[in-house]
This record gives structure tokens, sequence and C-alpha cells, in this order.
């Protein structure tokens, strides 16, 4: 390592560079897979055409899952920034007893395996009837994406200071007021970061989605995945990379708006 | 007193938790067209007072009344002050116009009368044209006549400012005094305003409420405070000088230990022990004064101050700082042996000690 | 007082009115209860239930499903199996996140930003996608067989999924981001002052390394693999998708029973163990931390 520092960078770097590419060996992959249009999956592939594109676009079940996962994704960021929005509203103005408990219930669903909650939320919502429908699988993504919106909100709300609202409050705007044209426009990057946060965990999450919905309220990933134990076929590969290019759209917008790392 | 614009009467601050009031029994008003500078050391309950008069948090007992009429029950927004916060607390997501223009908004003031009235706003502190710029494209100056601007816009009953001057630089701080001064006197506006600085006070204020850990020490104008305080804590806080415990052998007359008797001005009942105190710039050479009081002594310290001469004088066992005008003929040395003198008007009775 | 009563009132209103709160509690706590305290209590109470066909009747207290798997061997197999993927995974995620991490810490790059998200970024593209990302990779026709192959350096097909191989590596990848956000949040003592302090002391680099490096990271990098390790103990969809059906860990078996086998008390019995297994791993985490720090 002491000998010579040149080459003991070079190497360095290239470590990194290795790792990295490890990292995104299956995005990369999948999106040179994509082009193919063979009914198997092989590499490297033999031609370069948008065939699987062309074959995603006209597959109903996968279109319609898409819109359906969109739908839900679009739900669960709207309710899990609400209460998330109330959530950290409570947790950051006010002073009460056992605050240090909803604290705790708030962040506890990080700290529990997906899979347990999922077999859990599944006891709880099949005597309701809720299995494989709107309203359950929705209520099963809320738990696991309030924690996020609470977090991203929370610390936005934090950077408020109180004397602006105080000056709102002094200067005449009545208490909603001060909330609709004060609190809410200065947190309104935690609440978007949030809300795309929520959406995006829940239009891709497969593992408690795979407990709860199985025809009628087939996610994208489910729907993925059930596919994946039959056929390998670059399909399946297009489909990635969309679901990969609105991820990288959210990550963008997520590390503009409050930064990545603060938000995960 | 009822016909006074602003009346605080005996308010009273115990936050909750607290062991001791933070206000303990506060007393003041203002006439119309005031500027009421609340002065004190920090943690002296200062902000809590100001935060009352605001509504921003509700008063543990007393009174708080605008042209007669007891606010306590009005909500902070209804109450139609003005505040300027100490670090100006502007809407960062607002350009100058739209955070000037708030209060009105608020107050459901037309658009057309709005934008003149920004205007007008912004033209009386010195923002013409500036109305579009966000407010963190704003300097430190600007930015707290924004926030005059946002808080003389809606015309408030009362103006309440919170160390307005503290966050700017000094050359900054003395413009706006002067900016913030002339402000007030063009629009007539009721004001109180929040300081520690005692230059500060005493340059911008009509009158000045000291206070000291909770409690008022002394209301009025800056001559008074300044010469005729009424306490030892407002005289030893407000400006400098020497403070002599003595016993009063004759009305007007008191015995100090180690010193020739001193001929004050006060009512002091004839045995008791009294608090006197002598500002520095009050004492002359004695060569040809002819005043009754004087200290001889040696000077142990000179500080040179261009037009003064900050001299500490031992005398009698302690320490006695005189200011001297430096054009005041021949000057002592450090060593050398002086006579200071000093007028009985000019040795203020401060306090009496309790026995 | 009116003001401070209301939620826009700032940071005075310690006396808050139980009303307000109230209300902005609600929403969240019920949302919360119904989908994370609820199924937690039900789960324990339907592992001891009697088992019956996509149900469980809520009448009768049974230890039977608890039985059922504490005398199977092939549970305890399961267990083994996903113990040593949990430890596989968490090894070599760590080892591999490390440099990056510590790269991402020290660089000066003006790209640090970008580098970072797209070290962290995958975490929010879905496991399924990255999943069948190393299907293709690994895959018999895949790009390290077909590669090896156009080279002539092996015969036939190397077998790299549909085995616990495959499910290892993509796990790996997987929770890599994660390994290295919990790194990057537990490095912050590292401090490039220090190593030129400990370099002007006469220290090489491997000695700055092994000195000053290594223990100060120390934290993070448990943090990291504990993180790695639990997640990876309870997957499913991974080991599912590349062991092909052949690879059997709790997390598969308890979807198994959920959803195709229909024995509900027995996946949450299962589900109940998993929990189990992953407190008493935090538990030990934690004293492991408390040792490093003292
Ligand atoms: N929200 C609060 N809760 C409890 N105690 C408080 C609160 N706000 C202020 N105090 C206490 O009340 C006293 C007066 O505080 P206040 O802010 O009014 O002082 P101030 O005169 O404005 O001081 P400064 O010059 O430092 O701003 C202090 O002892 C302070 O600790
Ligand atoms: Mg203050």
């Amino acid at each position: 390592m002491q000998s010579n520092p040149l080459l003991g960078r070079i190497a360095w770097n290239t470590l990194i560079a290795l790792l990295y590419l490890f990292l995104l060996a299956p995005i990369i992959v999948v999106f040179i897979i994509s082009f193919d249009t063979r009914q198997y999956l092989a590499f490297p592939p033999e031609s370069f055409s948008f065939g699987s594109y062309v074959k995603v676009f006209q597959n109903v079940k996968f279109i319609s899952a898409f819109w359906r996962s969109l739908v839900i994704g679009a739900i669960v960021g709207f309710v899990a920034v609400s209460a998330g929005m109330l959530l950290s509203l409570s947790l950051v103005r006010y002073q009460f007893r056992g605050k240090a408990a909803v604290g705790f219930l708030i962040l506890a669903p990080f700290l529990v395996p997906h899979i347990v909650l999922a077999v859990g939320i599944m006891l709880v919502i099949a005597p309701l009837g809720l299995l494989d429908s709107y309203p359950g699988i929705v209520l099963a993504h809320l738990g696991i994406t309030i924690p996020y919106t609470v977090r991203t909100i929370t610390m936005s709300l934090m950077a408020v200071d109180t004397r602006v609202e105080e000056a709102a409050l002094v200067h005449g705007a009545s208490p909603r007021m001060v909330f609709w044209r004060i609190t809410l426009p200065l947190v309104r990057p935690g609440l978007i970061a949030g809300g795309v946060i929520a959406f995006l965990i829940s239009f891709d999450e497969a593992t408690i989605s795979l407990f709860i919905v199985s025809v009628k309220a087939s996610t994208l990933p489910t729907e993925i995945y059930h596919y994946l134990e039959y056929s390998t076929d670059p399909q399946i590969a297009a489909l990635s990379v969309i679901l990969i290019l609105i991820s990288v759209a959210v990550v963008m917008m997520v590390e503009k708006l409050i930064g990545l790392r603060k938000a995960l | 007193m009822a016909d006074h614009h602003v009346v605080i009467d005996n308010l009273v601050k115990t936050y909750p938790g607290a062991q001791k009031p933070s206000v303990d029994h506060v007393s003041f008003s203002l006439p119309r067209g005031e500027m009421l500078a609340l002065l004190g050391p920090s943690g002296c309950g200062k902000t809590t007072i100001l935060r009352m008069i605001a509504g921003l948090i509700a008063p543990t007992s007393g009174a708080i009344r605008l042209e007669g009429r007891d606010v306590s029950s009005i909500a902070v927004y209804k109450r139609n002050l003005g505040m300027v916060f100490q670090a100006y607390a502007l809407f960062p997501h607002m350009t100058v116009a739209q955070n000037v223009s708030f209060g009105l908004e608020m107050r459901k003031v037309s658009r057309a009368e709005r934008e003149e009235r920004v205007r007008k706003a912004l033209d009386l502190v010195k923002l013409t044209g500036l109305g579009d710029r966000k407010v963190n494209q704003l300097s430190g100056g600007q930015q707290q006549r924004a926030a005059i601007a946002r808080s003389l816009v809606i015309e408030p009953e009362l103006l309440l400012l919170d160390e307005p001057l503290s966050n700017l630089d000094a050359k900054l701080r003395d413009e706006m005094r002067d900016e913030i001064r002339d402000i007030q006197a063009r629009t007539g506006v009721t004001a109180i305003f929040v300081t520690h600085d005692q230059d500060e006070a005493l340059s911008m204020a009509d009158r000045l409420a000291v206070m000291s850990a909770g409690r008022l020490e002394q209301v009025g104008t800056p001559r008074e405070i300044f010469d005729r305080p009424q306490t030892e804590f407002v005289a030893s806080f407000i400006g400098a000088g020497t403070f002599f415990e003595g016993r009063v052998a004759e009305p007007g007359l008191a015995v100090v230990e180690g010193l020739k008797p001193l001929r004050f001005v006060g009512e002091a009942p004839v045995g008791s022990m009294v608090k006197l105190m002598i500002r520095p710039h009050r004492l002359v050479l004695a060569g040809s004064s002819g005043l009754p009081n004087s200290f001889t002594g040696t000077v142990e310290h000179i500080v040179y101050r261009g037009q003064m001469l900050t001299l500490n004088v031992r005398c009698g066992g302690r320490l006695l700082q005189a200011d001297l005008p430096t054009h005041a003929g021949v000057l002592p040395e450090k060593g050398s042996e002086v006579t200071l003198a000093v007028a009985p008007q000019d040795v203020t009775l401060v306090g009496q000690v309790a026995p | 007082m009116s003001a401070a009563a209301l939620p826009a009132a700032g940071a005075s209103s310690a006396n808050a009115s139980r009303g307000v709160l109230l209300m902005l509690l609600l929403p969240g706590l019920v949302a919360l209860v119904i989908t994370f305290l609820l199924p937690l209590i039900w789960l324990f109470r339907a592992s001891f239930a009697s088992s019956t066909m996509g149900a469980f009747s809520g009448g009768d207290w049974t230890v039977q499903s608890y039985s059922a798997v504490l005398f199977d061997p092939f549970y305890w197999r399961v267990a083994w199996n996903t113990l040593v993927l949990g430890f596989n995974v968490a090894i070599f995620a760590v080892i591999l996140s490390y440099p990056i991490a510590l790269f991402l810490v020290r660089t000066e790059s003006r790209f640090r930003g970008v580098l970072t998200a797209l070290a962290v970024a995958p975490l929010l593209t879905s496991s399924v996608v990255r999943t069948y990302g190393w299907m293709v990779i690994l895959g018999d026709r895949g790009v390290i067989n077909s590669t090896l192959q156009s080279l002539s350096l092996t015969g036939g097909v190397i077998r790299l999924t549909n085995n616990s191989f495959g499910a290892t590596v993509a796990l790996i990848e997987i929770l890599m981001p994660y390994a290295i956000l919990a790194m990057l949040s537990g490095f912050g003592r590292l401090n490039p002052q220090l190593e030129e302090a400990a370099a002007m002391l006469g220290a090489n680099r491997v000695k700055v390394f092994t000195r000053i490096i290594l223990p100060l990271s120390a934290p993070g990098v448990l943090t990291a693999a504990l993180l790695v390790f639990v997640l990876a103990i309870s997957s499913f969809v991974t080991p599912r998708l590349m062991g092909g059906g052949r690879v059997f860990v709790l997390g598969t078996e308890v979807f198994n029973e959920a959803t195709v086998t229909l024995n509900w008390p027995l996946a949450a019995a299962l589900s109940v163990m998993l929990l189990i297994l992953f407190s008493s791993i935090i538990l030990l985490y934690q004293r492991a931390l408390r040792a490093l720090e003292t």
C-alpha cells in the first residue's frame, strides 16, 4: 500500500468503479436486454428494437396493473402525506404526554420485517373482506409509508421559523390562514418529497402486496413477480426500464427538494 | 393614565413550570404617538411583555388596554398591531411586496388599494422599486426596512419592535436608529421597542421603561433616567458612575466613611443610610470651581479618549471615576495628586440602604 | 388562549388545546394502529389458533402450529438456510459497500452528490426489477454464461440461478444501498484531519487504516451489517425468484403457508419466530454497539 501512491490511487479508483458497476449491473443489463425481442432470456441481444416495449403496451394485464399501481400509489401518497402532515404538526409543535410513544409507533414499522407485517395485515383485513381490494392494498401500504412522510415533513417543519408564523398572526392572519398561507407553503418541499417517496414505495412494493392482492387489485410488481415465475422474456425488461425511469424521476425530484440522503 | 393610548396594568407572567414570574406586576402607559423603549439586561422579561401585548402569549394576570379597551380577550390576529421581530421573520416564500401586502390581504383590502399602499409603504422605508425582490435577495438593513414596512402598512394601533437593530452591524445600526425614529415621527404611530442597548434607548425613545428581573425599575424620559435614576440598578445599568454609601447627618448632607461629608439633593430621613452616585462627567477639577463637595486623591490610571480623559482616582480607600474634557487646561498625570469637585445636584440619591 | 391553542400559533403552544391535538393525531394513529399495531397483535393471536383453510378460528388457544414447526426437521433446515443466507449476504454486502461508503465520505469530487445518489438510488427501484436484472446476468443463457461460452472458457452451462448462490448474489446487491446508507450516517466521526495527524505522527497507510479508520468506522459497519442481515432473513421475493422454488428460507415458507397451503396459523407462527429471531439479533447488536463504544 505504501509503495507507489499513484498506483495505489489508480487501484483504489478502479475498485470503486468496479463496485459501482456491480451495484448498477442489474439495471444496466435490464436496459440492454429490453431492446431484444426473443421469446426467451439470452445475452447479448441479437437485435436492437423497441419490439418488447410495443409488446408491453399491448399487454392488457400489464397496462391495467400499471394504472392500478398508479392509482393506488397516488392514493397512498396523498393519504400518507395528509396523515404525516398532521402527525408531524403534533410532534413538532406540541408537548403532550405520550409523545414518545407516538413517535415510537410512527417509527416502529421501520423496525418490523415487511413479511411479518404482511402476514399480520392479511390476517386483519381478510375477515373484513378487503383482501384483493383497493382499500385493502392502500391500507397495507399506509403503515410502511407514513414513517417516511412523517420523517420528511417533520424535517421541513422543524426548519420553519415559528417567528414567521407569529409574524403572520400578528399582522392579521387567523390560525387557519397562517396554516394555508405560511406553514403549508414552507413545508411544501417536505410534503412533495414525502408524497413521491410514499408513491414510489407503494408503486414498487412487492412483498406486502403479494400477500394482499391476487387478481382484482394486482399491482404491477405483483404481476411482474407472477410473470417471472414462468417466463423471463425481454418484455419484463422493457417494463422494468419504464419502472426504473419512473424511479429516476422520483429520485431526482426528491434530491432536488430535500436531498435524497435525508429522505431515506 | 385613563386617557393614555396604551395602558399596561399590573401585568404578570409566570411560565408554566417556572418558579417565579418572568414579568412581575409591571405597569406603564403611553400617550398616542409616543415611542417607549423597554430596556433591561438579557432575560429580564422584555420580550415576554411584548409578546403579551401582541397576544402571542397570555398574561397570568393583569390587563392590557388599547384606547381604554381591555384586549385580553381579543385574538392576536384581531388586535391590529404591527410587530418587527428580532430576526425580521419575513415570509421567506414571498417577495418583498407580497410580504408587505400580506396584512392588507388578510384585511380584505381591494387589490388596487393594496398596491397603492404597498408602494407608499416601500417608499416610506426607502425600498422603492425593490418590491419584486425575493426576501433572501435583500441585505440585512433592507430586510429590516421591509419588516417595518410590513408592520406599518396596516396602520397598526401600536407598533412593537423586538430588538430591531441587534442583527445589524454597528454602522448600519446608527443609520437605522435615525431612520426608525424618523419613520415613527412621520407616521405618528405609537411604538414600544425592546432593547438592551442603553445608547439605543436613550437616543431613540421619548421615554424609557427600565426593567430588571421581571420588575419595572423606573419609567421616565432619557434625561430623567440618566440624571435622576431612582434605583441603584437603573443608576448602574445606564451610564457609568461611582457609588457611595453614607448616613444622612442632616437634610442634604451625608457622612461617607473616609471622605468629607457629601452634599446631595434629595429627600431622605436624617439618620438613614443612603446610596449616592456621581456620574464621571459631572466631576470637575476643583481648582476654581468653588463647589462644596470635593475629593482629593492620587491618579491611579488614565485613559485618553480624544475629547475625554478618564481618570481613576484613589480617594479615601475607593476608586473614583472621572471624565474630564481634554480642553480643561492643565491635565493631571498618573501618580499626581488631584482634587475633584461636584455640585450637590449631581450627587444623585439612588436609594436607601436597609439598616 | 385563542391563538396559542391553534396549530399554527408557534412553539409557544405548550399548553395546547386537547381538541386540536386529538384532531391532529387521530387520522395518523388510526392508520398506524390498523396497519401496524393491530396486525402484530392479530399475528400473535393467530399463531396460537388451530388451523383452518384460509382463516383461523378465534375461539381456542393451541400451540399446535409451534409444535408443528419445532418438531419438523424441515423447518430446522429452513431456519438454518435462512441464517446462512443472512450471514453470507450481510458479510459480503458490508465488504463490498465499505469502500464505496469510505470513498463517498472522503471524496472531494464535485460529483460527490451524484455519486451518492447513484449509490443509494437503487433503493428506490423495485426489488422485483433488480431481481430480474440478476436473472438476466446469472441465467443459463445470461450475461456470465454467454460470455464464458463465447470465450470458450467452459463447455457447458454453469448453474448460477435456481440455487442459493443466485439468491445470495442478488440479495447482496439489492441490500448494498442500505449498507452504504447506514455507513454514510455512521461515518460521521471519520475526519481526514485525524488521518493526516496520524500520518504526521509517522503511521504508514496500513497503520492509519487499521488504527484510525477501521475503529472509527466500526459502529457504522456494525449497523450496516445488522440492517442487511435482518432484511436478508426476512426477504422472500428475491430468494423465491432467484431460487426458482429450490431455495427454502423462512420468507418463502411464510409466503407458501399464507398463500398456497393457506395454513394461516402456521404462517403466523413462522412470522412470530422470525420476529423473535429479528428482535434477539437487534438486542445482540445493541450489546455489541455498547461494547464498541466503551
Ligand atoms: N417559553 C418560555 N418558557 C419558559 N420560560 C421562558 C419562556 N420564554 C422566556 N422564558 C423565561 O422568561 C424570562 C424572560 O425572558 P424574555 O425572553 O422575556 O427575556 P428578554 O428580556 O427578552 O431577554 P433578551 O434580552 O435576552 O431577549 C427568562 O428568564 C426566560 O428564561
Ligand atoms: Mg428578548
